[in-house]
């Protein structure tokens, strides 16, 4: 690949073709991600930012940063307590649902219409999975009293800033499961069949790694440190 | 393109996927026992532990799962250069967190 490159390398950059052998969707979808990963640093940074200006925490001051094992202890439907239990399991399911989404991208390139169709269902499934979770973590917190202006476990900003980023984060992972739900749609209707590629698959596979990727941060900041 | 068969492929996501989730159970692990067990020692090695960690992750996510490994390296070093401004803003922003709580603590001083 690199050879071949090389070789063209004149007559790729003439215009008319791709410099980096990446079709022009993929492309702008790289970009688009990049913009979008200035976004989340934004938002994530600030948290940083903000949490470097409270001390670490002190039990009972309310001015001191909360301790995430204090929290992320609940596990919905149950009145156990295990910290960080319920985040786990949320992690796994993005984790999954981003292999099943690499799985559809390869049946894909297959044109195993039958394969994508299902790996992209248990694509679905997981991110309904995660946003409902999330739904359940963030009433759970709710009802404990965390809000956007105060919060019993500590400095209020958390509260803030923990909505603001999961929810943001959420948003994207609501809008990838609408974008998945239609290409699965198009799939069962023939519609990437007939144009002979699978290449809308592999476009919404970037997008839905990347907010599995934008997760890790985000599991990072809130959760693990 | 790699020349990998499409059950090579296969195998592959299997075993990146393996990787993410004894990753991620390696850190909630060290957190509890962090949590329940050595409460009083240090956290800055356990996080250090955490960033190296997600960073690993997110190395196998952006280049087996994102394909960029695969891709040519122009489009690579166009896509990852950017964030070295990242770099900056994180040590510039966390120093200024800190500089706003030693004000804080320095005004509660002067009162």
């Amino acid at each position: 690949m690199e050879a071949v490159a090389k070789t063209n390398a004149k007559e790729l950059w003439d215009g008319g073709d791709s410099p980096f052998r990446v079709s022009y969707g993929k492309v702008m979808m790289w970009y688009f991600l990049i913009s979008d990963t200035f976004t989340f640093a934004g938002l994530l940074i600030s948290y940083g930012a903000i949490r470097m200006s409270h001390p670490a925490h002190v039990e009972g001051n309310l001015h001191s940063w909360p301790d995430p094992n204090e929290v992320f202890n609940a596990i919905p439907f149950t009145h156990a307590h295990l910290p960080l239990a319920f985040v786990t399991f949320m992690t796994f399911t993005l984790i999954f649902s981003s292999v099943t989404m690499v799985r559809a991208v390869q049946e894909g390139h297959e044109m195993n219409r039958k394969g994508v169709l299902f790996w992209m269902s248990l694509t679905i499934l997981g991110g309904l999975i995660f946003v409902g979770s999330q739904a359940l973590e963030w009433s759970h917190l709710i009802h404990e009293g965390q809000g956007l202006t105060h919060n019993p476990f500590g400095a209020a900003s958390f509260g803030a800033l923990f909505f603001l980023i999961t929810g943001f984060h959420g948003f994207h992972v609501s809008v990838g499961v609408c974008l998945n739900t239609w290409a699965f749609i198009q799939t069962y209707r023939g519609v990437f069949h007939r144009r002979g590629h699978y290449e809308m698959i592999e476009k919404l596979g970037l997008y839905w790694h990347f907010v599995d990727l934008v997760w890790v941060f985000v599991f990072l900041a809130f959760y693990l440190l | 393109m790699s020349h990998a068969t499409h059950a090579e492929k296969v195998k592959k996501v299997w075993q990146i996927c393996y990787l993410l989730g004894f990753v991620t159970i390696f850190e909630i692990a060290a957190a509890l026992i962090h949590w329940k067990f050595m409460h009083e020692s240090p956290r800055w090695w356990l996080n250090s532990l955490f960033i190296i960690l997600s960073a690993a992750k997110a190395y196998y996510i952006m280049s087996e799962f994102m394909h960029l490994k695969y891709e040519l390296k122009a489009m690579a070093v166009t896509i990852l250069a950017p964030f070295l401004f990242l770099v900056w803003g994180i040590i510039a922003f966390l120093w200024e967190g800190g500089y706003w709580l030693s004000l804080k603590e320095l005004s509660k001083i002067l009162k």
